[in-house]
């Protein structure tokens, strides 16, 4: 199994480095020079975090003459947020138990 | 995704105002004996394991299943501001592990506001995505409480 095949988005975004490169593109498209004029680390770093943003599919590399954008890719960052959203009903659940519960207490408190 | 930061990306957010005094709210949400009444979907039985409601104390409930397993929840509270806040590191196995809760309460009036933040890891995410093998572990476990739940509501 090669490293790149098991690479999925929740892997790309485990990194704090390219959550910031992700905030950056999605804002607007940039050139790698302008996006490591944000960080700290070198070029080289910074390219290889796209690197693995690229193959996770999360940034679009476009080619407008001779400068390379880096672009989201806004569905496959939706992925994220629907991981976490299929928890939603659950907890949703829970918090209607809790106010129904809730509830019964209250009214039972006041009638003694 | 542009203008908020990251850590807000991965926290589901609920918000609910009760009818109830924050006192009554509290009590209901930190009492074992209240939370057994709750804490489980319709039907299901929840066993207060442990209950050592202060900072660094453990909290584990258990849920048994018809086919013999159980669903625990655990964890560690980390803050408690008595009618105001509570936050606790959370496992919910076998579906989640390593989520912060946050359960915020604010009086207002006779009404309380009530916020609800389950912070989800990614780092911790990704590892048990390997463990698991992707999406198809969780989705069965989804189907299989999700069909319990089902059952129960026709009973």
């Amino acid at each position: 199994m090669t490293l790149s095949a098991r690479r999925d988005v929740f892997q790309a975004i485990a990194d704090p480095t390219r959550r910031q490169i992700i905030n950056l593109v999605a804002r607007k498209a940039m050139n790698l020079n302008t996006i490591t004029d944000h960080f700290e680390i070198s070029r080289p770093s910074v390219s290889q975090h796209i690197k693995i943003l690229t193959e996770c599919g999360l940034i679009e590399i476009e080619k407008v003459g001779r400068e390379r954008y880096c672009k989201v890719q806004p569905n496959n960052l939706k992925t994220v947020s629907d991981w976490i959203e299929q928890y939603r009903d659950l907890w949703e659940e829970k918090l209607d138990s809790f106010e129904t519960y809730l509830n019964k207490l209250h009214a039972k408190r006041k009638k003694k | 995704m542009s203008a908020t930061n990251e850590a807000t990306n991965r926290t589901l957010t609920l918000k609910r105002t009760f009818n109830v005094p924050v006192k009554l709210v509290w009590e209901a949400w930190t009492r074992p004996d209240h939370i057994a009444q709750w804490w489980g979907p319709k039907g299901m039985k929840t066993k207060i394991v442990e209950h050592d409601f202060k900072v660094g104390g453990k909290w584990k409930y258990t849920m048994a299943m018809p086919d013999g397993s159980e669903f625990i929840s655990d964890g560690v509270y980390s803050v408690i501001i008595a009618l105001q806040k509570i936050f606790s590191s959370a496992n919910f196995k076998p579906m989640t592990e390593g989520v912060e809760i946050q359960a915020l309460f604010e009086a207002n009036g006779e009404k309380t506001n009530f916020t609800f933040n389950v912070v989800h890891p990614t780092e911790e995410y990704c590892k048990q995505q390997e463990k698991m093998g992707g999406m198809k572990g969780w989705g069965s476990v989804f189907d299989r409480l999700e069909s319990f739940v089902a059952t129960l509501s026709k009973i």
